[in-house]
């Protein structure tokens, strides 16, 4: 709950009322006889005969989600430390630039292309440079937010490798880090005028047993403009930690907590999700189980199987990383429903046992 | 003083010891026999026939003149409160883009330019795009940090229009604000290889009355590579204040008034004219000539000893005889004072 508020205060878009000017049409793009874009048209090609990626592009989102158990024990750790804190310090949520973390590649962004070197301006007002006159890639580039890129083209594929990464950065927001030898290939690949698909690896063997990635769409952003998207407040001012949740908590007898254990089922997202809370050395615990959902599910890590502890703030009204819990009990104090308080609104989950 | 300190401190750059791959040689420039840039070659032109602006580019910082007749009272108003606050305000020093603040305009930045759009790549990472498919300037753009370019050639000298900026940056690093009208002409010619000026027109009818601008004097970085230059700390942590006035002590008037003068000298390769007077019990500095550390802007003289008073972050220490009565005032900064002999 506190990490889908605080983004929302943190990326200041400046999405208003100046429609007219968002709607101008894009010059210089393949029409269907009704003046739509036709987006299926070819690939259009630059002089030297390779494609252009020219173009506003606006990707889905993406999730970086490595497998756990490929994550050296320090980068498990540290993510599931930085779970505890509501992320907080994430690059993006303390203005800081996302350099290689997979989520930066969602969203919009704008591709300049030219023989020599292709740009790749993000709406956070970062930037990557690419080389493409030929060069090598530096052994030992001087570290930085978003790395040093040289691209050749593999045929129709522009294939980009990056080193030159400073530790500061996450490759996924769920806090895992990488170290200065990352090394990160693109292969992105424009199959018509609309569409482009990037498939990009990590590699770091300081940091992951096996390299790993992801894929995702790119659709060209056809009669708009791209919008500035700057973050302008970071976290500093956020609450914390769950520790600092657990300093505000109350006390609650056990055998109060024990009448909250239980299955607890409803629809989150539009799909079937359950809760199972059980008690722990007197912590009431939870667990989600139920298909993930795009963009994952708030403070949730990167093991959605985890147990989360739920910190009472009230008799029935839980703490648990970012979403409030409160328990629907009946005249006896025994729970009927669990209600998750997400700033979408309360989902209500009935007990199931 | 305390604001050169914070700005070094703030600006966390990466130049170490990387020598070896910041010394490759930058391919496709001319080079003189001997195997040097040959930076007064003939600028390089597209295949469209234009002028080519690609390249990595730095110069000094402009020197920006605004008169403050020229602005409305209350962008001086802002300017003098912004200076009383050491300048915590500015966009660089919270980690915010500069938008289209004169003093960022020489930095290291990158061109890139395509026959349709050309962008302009800085070492903050922050970014312009200059549209140069032949559209109009918008009328009513979404305000944003950077703006929104459209250019044109004219002969070779590239005409840039901006507008649409949001009111939230500065025109100079002496925090000069603008209002979302304002509208900016800048004029790029490359001479040659090495060469490009920018000459910049600042048009805003509410901040100002007349246009005012300045002039950049780029060089073409050769032989090396542009690293980012990111603002990681903010100024929160600032005292942001007149730190002084918590500070400061109490010194009766006859004491202030054997300071009033005019103190003049040599800053740098400048003159510099100090004139101090007497304002009820507040004792005010006006510092004029050339490179003014503020265009003759007023500054309240808070004291901290009987002798050593502070001036919006600058020392000022009145040099006595024995009578009591000021010879000469040294401005103390960063790089040393400098002295300021009391006129007769």
């Amino acid at each position: 709950m506190r990490l889908f508020l605080a983004a929302l205060i943190l990326i200041g878009g400046t999405i208003s009322a100046e429609a007219q000017w968002l709607d101008r049409k894009t010059p210089g793009i393949p029409r269907t006889p009704d003046g739509k874009p036709n987006l299926t048209a070819p690939a259009p090609r630059a002089p030297d005969g390779k494609p252009d990626l020219s173009g506003v592009w606006e990707a889905e989102n993406v999730v970086g989600r490595p497998d756990p158990t490929n994550l050296q024990s320090w980068v498990l750790d540290l993510s599931r430390q930085r779970q505890l804190e509501y992320y907080r310090e994430r690059p993006m949520y303390q203005c800081r630039p996302s350099g290689p973390e997979a989520e930066r590649f969602g969203g919009w962004k704008r591709i300049l292309q030219t023989p020599a070197a292709v740009a790749i301006l993000n709406d956070d007002l970062t930037h990557r440079f690419i080389h493409t006159d030929g060069r090598e890639l530096e052994a030992n580039p001087a570290p930085s937010w978003m790395g040093y890129s040289v691209g050749r083209w593999d045929g129709d594929t522009f294939v980009v490798e990056s080193a030159g990464f400073n530790d500061k950065t996450w490759v996924s927001r769920y806090g895992v880090s990488h170290t200065e030898s990352l090394r990160m290939t693109e292969r992105y690949r424009r199959r018509d005028f609309g569409h482009m698909r990037l498939e990009a690896t990590f590699t770091d063997p300081g940091a992951f047993a096996k390299p790993w990635g992801f894929t995702v769409e790119m659709t060209l952003a056809a009669d708009t403009e791209m919008l500035e998207s700057v973050c302008e407040k970071s976290s500093e001012a956020w609450a914390g930690s769950l520790t600092d949740a657990a300093d505000q908590g109350v006390s609650v007898p056990r055998d109060v907590l024990a009448r909250y254990v239980g299955v607890y089922s409803g629809i989150y997202g539009g799909g079937p999700r359950s809760w199972e809370v059980t008690l722990s050395d007197g912590q009431l615990m939870a667990k989600i189980t139920g298909p993930p959902i795009e963009g994952g599910l708030g403070a949730v890590g990167l093991d959605e199987a985890a147990l989360r502890p739920l910190v009472p703030q009230s008799q029935t009204v839980f703490e648990g990383l970012g979403l409030g819990y409160q328990f629907i009990v009946n005249e006896k104090g025994v729970a009927t429903d669990l209600v998750v308080i997400h700033i979408s609104g309360p989902y209500k989950f009935s007990r199931q046992r | 003083m305390r604001l050169l300190l914070a700005a070094l401190v703030l600006l966390v750059g990466t130049s170490s010891g990387w020598a070896q791959w910041l010394d490759r040689p930058t391919p496709n420039i001319p080079r003189t026999s001997d195997g040097k840039p040959n930076l007064a070659a003939p600028a390089p032109r597209g295949a469209d026939g234009h002028l080519d602006l690609t390249g990595i580019w730095s110069g000094p910082v402009p020197e920006t003149r605004a008169d403050p007749a020229n602005a409305q009272p209350w962008v001086n108003d802002l300017v003098r409160q912004r200076q009383r606050e050491y300048h915590k305000g500015r966009p660089l020093y919270n980690c915010l883009p500069s938008g289209p603040e004169a003093d960022k305009a020489a930095a290291w930045k990158r061109i890139l330019q395509t026959p349709t759009a050309i962008t302009i790549l800085n070492e903050d990472l922050t970014y312009r795009v200059i549209h140069m498919d032949g559209r109009e300037l918008e009328a009513s753009p979404a305000p944003s940090w950077m703006g929104y370019s459209v250019g044109r050639w004219e002969g070779d000298t590239l005409v840039v229009e901006s507008n649409g900026f949001n009111e939230k940056t500065w025109l100079s690093r002496y925090g000069q604000s603008h209002t979302d009208a304002l509208r900016v002409t800048e004029r790029y010619r490359r001479s040659d290889v090495g060469h490009l000026r920018v000459e910049v027109i600042f048009t805003d009818p509410r901040a100002y009355a007349k246009p005012w601008g300045y002039a950049a004097d780029l060089a073409l970085a050769v032989d090396t590579e542009m690293l980012e230059s990111i603002c990681e700390r903010t100024s929160d942590e600032w005292h942001g204040g007149p730190v002084a006035a918590d500070t400061a002590v109490s010194v009766v008037p006859e004491v202030l008034a054997r300071y009033v003068g005019v103190y003049h000298g040599m800053y740098g390769e400048n003159k510099r004219t100090i004139e101090v007077s007497l304002s009820g019990d507040q004792l005010i500095a006006k510092v004029t000539g050339a490179a003014a550390i503020d265009g003759g802007e007023m500054r309240s003289l808070i004291p901290q000893t009987e002798t050593v008073f502070d001036g919006a972050g600058i020392i000022y220490q009145f040099i006595v005889g024995d009578n009591g009565v000021a010879t000469a005032l040294d401005e103390i900064h960063i790089s040393g004072p400098s002295r300021f002999p009391k006129q007769p």
